[in-house]
């Protein structure tokens, strides 16, 4: 691990570290680091793209966190619910604000974390984080607003279920896991959506359990200037309450065989087979995690034999997308394929078996393993081209490790993988006992 | 006498940066498919940027690009082609090296053009028809109001023209629409100040300088009634997009005004709009509704709208996300109501206020990338009008309330519309619309007075609608 450089003694409430960018490190950016007293964690990366400023505030929480029974999908209606407003701004005049100060606002749920953002001119940086912080620390909305939100999730829901992809991962994750809250996926269980406006007493205990300052990090990205940042921040948010609260996650015990769900698909489209292996959570200290990421890229990426052969030249599938574990609990590595006909799903299935049986016998090319750095390094780079961007990438890894450092650390895993890491963690991981295949067919196929 | 020497048009934004961002873009796109062969268009540059070269397979190209983290994405509209990439200055030779063989010496493999092919087939049944129908009833909107005009058959082409259309056809597309008169090189950041010659002289060298065909600019006619489309298939609730032809665009005096009303309306999946809060937020009937005054494909994946899809025709649109049943008819004709009510009132002094103050620092978020930035500079080219960002603002500085307003009585209208619905039993929706019976909405929590008073007028608002205004298409017909 990198060593902290001596904090900064000053005569404010904390203390603020700040690490220099090093020529090598595949952030490039410095940034500063700091801890309010009350456990909030705040992260300033000025960049050199003028006038705008994205800033995401990070939320350790997300579906993960729904451990009881028939509230499935609470943490994405909260995220909903955090745009109806407080006494001080009320949803209509939050909204008119945003719009007078031509901001961009959204926010999205994944599993292991909620993330707010905003973008605007960096004159509105005052307005944004005290706003931001009035809401975090006073949101208020009656029980016929919840009820209403509801609805909306109903609607995103509905607007979702055209897609076969949603209805397939929702089999996968919920054949695949059997007591972890990875069972279910973010939107909910339909059946929960829909009993929702019974739950509004429920909806203000997740408040109050997850959004508390030790569970969110304030990431602000562009042209501001850290001090400046610090003290907004301080002035807003210093006095938002510490929690207590600390979820009981069960944790999934061992599979012990091979699994498989078929899902039924009313209307013509095309199958879809997707195949799942329960794999490590994520982690920057060992060589698991990157290892299984240069894996995807090997074995699934465009530029793989299995992609080439299958999409390229015997055209048989039209997609191949892979993706490795990078959640806070093992979770799974996926790879799933578009078919073009219904009578070749047995052949693509079984070839991306083979597949993953060579990769874990055979060690890969050292040529092909410098290859994937090679892409890792330049992708970055080529992601982090304006200050939203980056806020978006920090983002993700913050809600791993709360601090920008991990994409470092991980980075520094890939220079150091050797084809045989890669092999030992195809062998070890991507076993039948592990496995979960899901297909997905229409009636007989596209039309 | 001979011509004057075209000299290859190229936008050029150079900055200090580590990236090089291209967007080669051609002024040719689906409305000069030749009337039997929609789709054309498309399957000439899908074969460029997902084909191999003279020299490269298709196979050898990816390998090549892998390390690098490039690609070469391909957009195809009506009036614009464009090819977009961006490199690590690191890898700029060899990017460009791959990019300018893509172009301008094409492979035309018959494996490839099977590849793509069944791809541009598949993007109608199963990426349209099949699994997005929110995209299905916009593309259905355009077919229908832009019939028998060049902008009136999807881009895409139709299932049975892809089928049909041949490598010769896209290699006699390319010859003759591929010009130097159709070029604009765009190139953004960090590249060296003699690579831009070096790429002119590439383009210059290896493409003809006139083209072929030019298909006549003809303005939709306005439908005496309004009409209406149901696509009828098997899915969970009722999406709606609905319309008309507007002969406004950005270099039109009355743009930033139209642009001021839509984005009152309802700016694109922002909470801030009219008819997010009326049918949203207020009453829960849907994940939110918007409106437009240009082409925005894909919105449901998209929180800024692309660029390089310019047109010289566009229309005003709103956009109603998926409706559980029971509640279709009430949130058709809420929409319409809004309209109606925007029309008859105009808007406050407040709102005017606020909406322009939101637009003109909200183009600085939408150009806050140089490869954004870039985007807008070609489509400013392609309506001469100045840099956007710096357009918009003036043009907005110059409006007033009374001027919105005028405009808003101009151009906002409930009459003379195409509305497409995308819903199971169709004949049954079909009935519900053409019958003036009240369409009462109920909640699940008590509703302010104002609501439920509104709501006596809107569950029963006229919709003028006759069954022969009504036409029901199978999903499977559509697009075919």
């Amino acid at each position: 691990m990198k060593a902290m450089r001596q904090p900064l003694f000053l005569l404010l409430m904390f203390a603020a570290a700040a690490f220099a960018a090093q020529p090598q490190k595949i952030f490039p950016y410095s940034y500063t680091q700091e801890d309010l007293p009350n456990g909030l964690r705040l992260i300033t990366v000025p960049t050199d793209y003028a006038n705008i400023v994205a800033v995401q505030i990070v939320v350790q929480t997300g579906s993960r966190n729904e451990v009881e029974p028939g509230l499935t999908g609470f943490a994405h209606l909260f995220e909903h619910l955090m745009f109806r407003g407080t006494p001080a701004y009320p949803a209509e005049k939050y909204n008119q604000t945003l719009n007078r100060i031509g901001a961009a606002s959204n926010a999205s749920t994944y599993a292991d974390k909620t993330i707010y953002y905003t973008t605007f001119s960096k004159e509105d940086l005052d307005t944004v984080l005290a706003m931001e912080a009035d809401r975090f620390q006073n949101l208020k909305y009656a029980e016929p607003e919840f009820k209403t939100e509801s609805l909306a999730v109903l609607g995103e829901y509905n607007k979702n279920s055209a897609n076969p992809m949603s209805k397939l991962n929702e089999a996968l994750s919920n054949t695949a896991f059997d007591r972890h809250t990875y069972k279910h996926t973010t939107m909910g269980f339909l059946h929960d959506i829909q009993d929702m406006p019974n739950q509004y007493d429920y909806s203000l205990k997740f408040f109050d359990r997850y959004y508390r300052p030790e569970y969110t990090t304030i990431l602000v990205v562009g042209d501001v200037k850290a001090k400046a940042v610090r003290a907004l921040v301080e002035k807003y948010w210093g006095a938002w309450k510490r929690g207590a609260y600390h979820p009981d996650i069960p944790a999934e015990p061992p599979q012990e065989a091979p699994r498989t769900v078929q899902v039924d698909w009313p209307s013509p489209t095309l199958p879809l087979v997707e195949i799942a292996y329960k794999g490590p959570a994520y982690t920057d200290s060992a060589k698991e995690t990157a290892a299984l990421e240069a894996l995807s890229y090997l074995a699934f990426s465009s530029n793989s034999d299995l992609y080439q052969r299958l999409v390229v030249q015997e055209q048989k599938a039209d997609t191949i997308m892979s993706g490795a574990p990078d959640a806070i609990d093992p979770s799974l590595f996926e790879v799933v394929a578009r078919v073009k006909r219904p009578e070749d799903v047995d052949y693509v299935r079984d070839q991306i078996l083979a597949t993953v049986k060579q990769f874990s016998e055979k060690p890969v090319d050292a040529a092909k393993l410098d290859q994937v750095r090679k892409r890792l390094r330049y992708e970055s780079a080529l992601r982090m081209d304006n200050s939203d961007a980056i806020a978006s990438i920090l983002a993700q890894y913050i809600a791993l490790k709360r601090t920008p450092e991990t994409m470092n650390a991980l980075f520094e895993q890939y220079a150091k993988l050797t084809p045989d890491d890669i092999r030992q963690a195809a062998a070890k991981y991507l076993t039948a006992n592990g496995r979960t295949i899901a297909t997905l067919s229409g009636p007989g196929g596209a039309k | 006498m001979a011509p004057l020497q075209a000299q290859i048009r190229a936008i050029l934004l150079p900055s200090k940066s580590p990236l090089v961002n291209f967007r080669i873009v051609f002024t040719v796109g689906s409305a000069a498919d030749p009337a039997d062969k929609p789709g054309l268009a498309y399957l000439t540059a899908q074969m460029l940027g997902d084909g191999g070269t003279k020299e490269l397979t298709y196979r050898q190209i990816v390998e090549a690009m892998f390390p690098m983290a490039t690609s070469v994405g391909v957009q195809v509209d009506k009036e614009m082609t464009a090819f977009t990439g961006s490199t690590h200055v690191e890898n700029l030779n060899a990017y460009y090296k791959l990019l300018r063989a893509m172009l301008l010496e094409p492979g035309w493999r018959e494996d490839d053009f099977r590849r793509v092919k069944d791809d541009a087939i598949n993007a109608i049944k199963v990426g349209l028809r099949g699994n997005n129908d929110e995209e299905l009833a916009k593309e259905v909107l355009y077919e229908t109001i832009y019939q028998g005009t060049p902008y009136g058959h999807l881009t895409l082409g139709s299932v049975s023209s892809l089928e049909k259309i041949t490598l010769d056809d896209v290699k006699a597309f390319y010859k003759s629409q591929y010009t130097q008169t159709h070029l604009d090189l765009g190139l953004a950041g960090g590249y060296p100040p003699q690579f831009v010659d070096r790429v002119k002289s590439d383009f210059k060298a290896a493409l003809p300088l006139n083209g072929g065909f030019q298909p006549r600019k003809a303005a939709p006619s306005i439908p005496e009634r309004t009409r209406v489309v149901i696509v009828d298939k098997d899915t969970r609730s009722v999406a709606f997009s609905l319309g008309y032809s507007i002969e406004v665009t950005r270099a039109s005096a009355d743009y930033a005004a139209l642009l001021l009303v839509s984005s009152y309306l309802g700016q694109h999946r922002m909470s801030s709009g009219v008819l997010y809060n009326r049918m949203r937020e207020m009453r829960g009937l849907n994940y939110g509704d918007y409106a437009y005054v240009e082409y925005f494909p894909r919105g449901m994946f998209l929180m800024e709208p692309p660029q390089n899809v310019a047109r010289h025709h566009q229309i005003f649109q709103v956009w109603i996300r998926p409706v559980e049943p029971p509640n279709a008819k009430f949130a058709l004709r809420l929409a319409l109501f809004e309209l109606e009510k925007l029309a008859k009132n105009g808007m406050t002094e407040e709102s005017f206020d606020r909406t322009r103050e939101f637009l003109s620092k909200f183009v600085n978020v939408l150009t806050k990338s140089k490869r954004a930035e870039l985007g807008y500079a070609i489509d400013s080219n392609f309506y001469a009008i100045n840099p956007y960002n710096d357009y918009l603002k003036a043009q907005l500085a110059k409006l007033t309330l009374a001027g919105v307003n005028r405009v808003i009585k101009q151009y906002i209208r409930t009459d003379r519309l195409t509305i497409v619905a995308v819903a199971r039993d169709g004949e049954g929706l079909k009935q519900q619309l053409a019958s003036e019976d009240p369409s009462p909405m109920t909640y699940n929590s008590p509703k302010p007075a104002e609501i439920t008073e509104e709501d006596k007028t809107v569950e029963r608002r006229p919709l003028n609608l006759k069954p022969q205004d009504i036409v029901v298409r199978p999903v499977a017909q559509v697009f075919q």
